[in-house]
Parts: structure tokens; C-alpha cells; sequence
């Protein structure tokens, strides 16, 4: 089917969208996000805590995707989150001097209620709590040899984002739910 | 033989210096990739048989200007293992060296700086 490209890009453009990424997701293609990511904060000449804070939300997010994304098409492969079953969109965009950062992607429903408890936490806490919370959180899964560290990805997510972790869950059909992420900067 | 290991950066793991004879390692710029684990791994299997020799004077020079929080959990258990290793006559120290205006890498060191005990921990500051 032929896109009206036309109307694809005002839909971006009214939506403040600079970057948008669908597909497959693996570590080399995250790199090469990275790169282009990095350029357009040095472009954007903003201060080094700042791009900082919008490179770290990126990366953790990205990576959050990475390991808990499954594929809707390949349900089969739902044990296996690294191979090519890692799927997602992201998007990035900047509105009134602060920048918006959008996850989108097919998870398992039975991970969704440790993954909503986890971030409905995360945002009763401020800054200095956060901290706090990932000194505590990086001294227990460094005694857990087999935890991804997922759960402080998270907390590295709240602790950067001048917002609350805003995110929706949709319960879609075989035990998949979709699950997407926005936090502003 | 010294145990000698250098690795050039890419965009997402940094620059490694491991240099056994100067009792020296070095980090530098970015580490992000996926697989982060493999990259510590080397570093890891080396440092477990390194630490316990009379090494006398080891330093590390921890110069990255980002990391992600699976590699900050990777520089704990690095950072906590050498800690534990610290003796009269095996001596460690730790530069952590940055530029003012990273306030994210500056509080990092802080929070380690907090929880290590015998090693010597420097926030060099350029």
C-alpha cells in the first residue's frame, strides 16, 4: 500500500517529531541510533547534563525494549527475547524546549503487573529518593548474577525524566499486552 | 608473561588499558552495548587471579564520560571486589576523572565513593 507521504510528514511535524524508529531492534542498530541521536542534541547546543539526561532516557529505554519486546508475530519465539523476536517504535521529539521520549511494544501479559508495580513506585519517588533506590537496587542484582538489570534501567529512566513515567498498557489477544512508554525531558 | 590488553572505543564500549606490568587499567569514553557483560568479562577473569597476587601498587584511571545502568552495575562489582582486596601491602587507587560541567558522572562517583571502605577513591576534577 503507497503512504501519503505528504500527510505522513505534516502528521510528524504537527506532532513535534524529530526521530522515529520501527522495527527490529539489536544491539549494532542501537548504535547507530545513538550516533544520530547524539548529533542532534550537539546541534541543539544544550548543556552536558541536559543532553545527558535525554542520551541515558534513550539508551535505557531502548535497551528496556530490548529485553522485554516480543514479537506479536513470532509468538513461539516469547522465551527468547534476544533474538530477532525484539521488536519496537520509538520516538523523539521536542515541544516547548523540552524533549518528549516515546516507547512502543509487544510484551508478555504476564510481565505487565511486576513492570506496572515497579514504575507505579518509581513515580511516588523525587530525585534524591531515586538515587537512593538505585545505590539500594545495583547493590542487589550485583549479588544476582542472573538479573539483566532491567530494574534499574527503570530507575535511571525516572531518575533523568523531568516528568512522571507515563505509559499504557493494551491487553491484546495470546497473552501479549502492548506496552508504551513517554516521558518528557 | 605481563598480562597486556587494549581494545580501541566504538560508539557504545569504551577504551581499555589493562597493563599488568605497570599495575595499571584504564577506561575510557562510552559504554552502552547490550552486551556490556562480555565486554567486563575479560577484565573480570584477569582482575579475580590479578587481585590475589602481591600486586603492590594498582591503578585505575576511570575516565568515561557516560555509561548505562548495566555497566554501572558492572563498575560496582569491580569497584566493590577491589575494595575487598586491599591490604598493607597491596595498595589501589581509583581516579575518577571528569570535567565539572558532567554532574551525572560526578554524583555517580559520589555513590561509590560512599560505599567503598580501603581503596583510595580520587574525584579528579578537570
Amino acid at each position: 500500500m503507497k503512504i501519503n507521504m505528504l500527510e505522513y510528514n505534516k502528521m510528524l511535524i504537527n506532532n513535534n517529531i524529530s526521530i522515529i524508529y520501527s522495527g527490529p531492534l539489536w544491539a549494532e542498530g542501537i548504535d547507530g541510533m545513538a550516533e544520530f541521536i547524539q548529533r542532534r542534541l550537539d546541534k541543539d547546543e544544550l548543556t552536558l547534563s541536559a543532553s545527558q539526561s535525554v542520551f541515558s532516557v534513550f539508551v535505557e529505554q531502548l535497551n528496556n525494549m530490548l529485553m522485554y519486546s516480543v514479537n506479536k508475530e513470532q509468538p513461539e519465539n516469547t522465551d527468547k527475547p534476544h533474538t530477532e523476536a525484539s521488536k519496537g517504535i520509538f520516538l523523539m521529539g521536542k515541544h516547548d524546549h523540552s524533549y518528549f521520549l516515546q516507547t512502543g511494544n509487544y510484551m508478555k501479559t504476564s510481565s505487565v503487573e511486576l513492570l506496572k508495580s515497579r514504575i507505579d513506585h518509581l513515580n511516588t519517588l523525587d530525585k534524591q529518593q531515586l538515587r537512593q533506590f538505585f545505590k539500594e537496587q545495583r547493590k542487589i542484582e550485583d549479588n544476582n548474577p542472573e538479573s539483566k538489570g532491567g530494574g534499574i534501567g527503570l530507575i535511571e529512566v525516572a531518575r533523568r525524566a523531568t516528568s512522571k513515567i507515563d505509559y499504557d498498557f493494551i491487553p491484546c489477544e495470546d497473552g501479549i499486552t502492548y506496552f508504551t512508554m513517554y516521558v518528557t525531558i | 608473561m605481563a598480562f597486556y590488553l587494549e581494545k580501541e572505543k566504538t560508539t557504545s564500549t569504551p577504551y581499555l588499558l589493562l597493563d599488568e606490568e605497570k599495575g595499571y587499567m584504564k577506561l575510557e569514553g562510552r559504554s552502552f552495548h547490550e552486551g556490556v557483560t562480555e565486554f567486563f568479562k575479560e577484565i573480570f577473569d584477569w582482575l579475580d587471579v590479578y587481585l590475589t597476587t602481591d600486586f603492590g601498587e594498582f591503578t585505575f584511571d576511570f575516565e568515561m564520560n557516560y555509561f548505562n545502568s548495566s555497566t554501572s552495575k558492572l563498575l560496582h562489582n569491580m569497584l566493590m571486589k577491589m575494595d575487598r582486596y586491599v591490604t598493607d601491602k597491596n595498595k589501589i587507587v581509583v581516579n575518577w576523572i571528569t570535567t565539572e560541567d558532567n554532574d551525572i558522572i560526578i554524583e555517580c562517583g559520589e555513590d561509590f565513593q560512599e560505599e567503598i571502605e580501603d581503596l583510595t577513591f580520587n574525584m579528579v576534577i578537570r
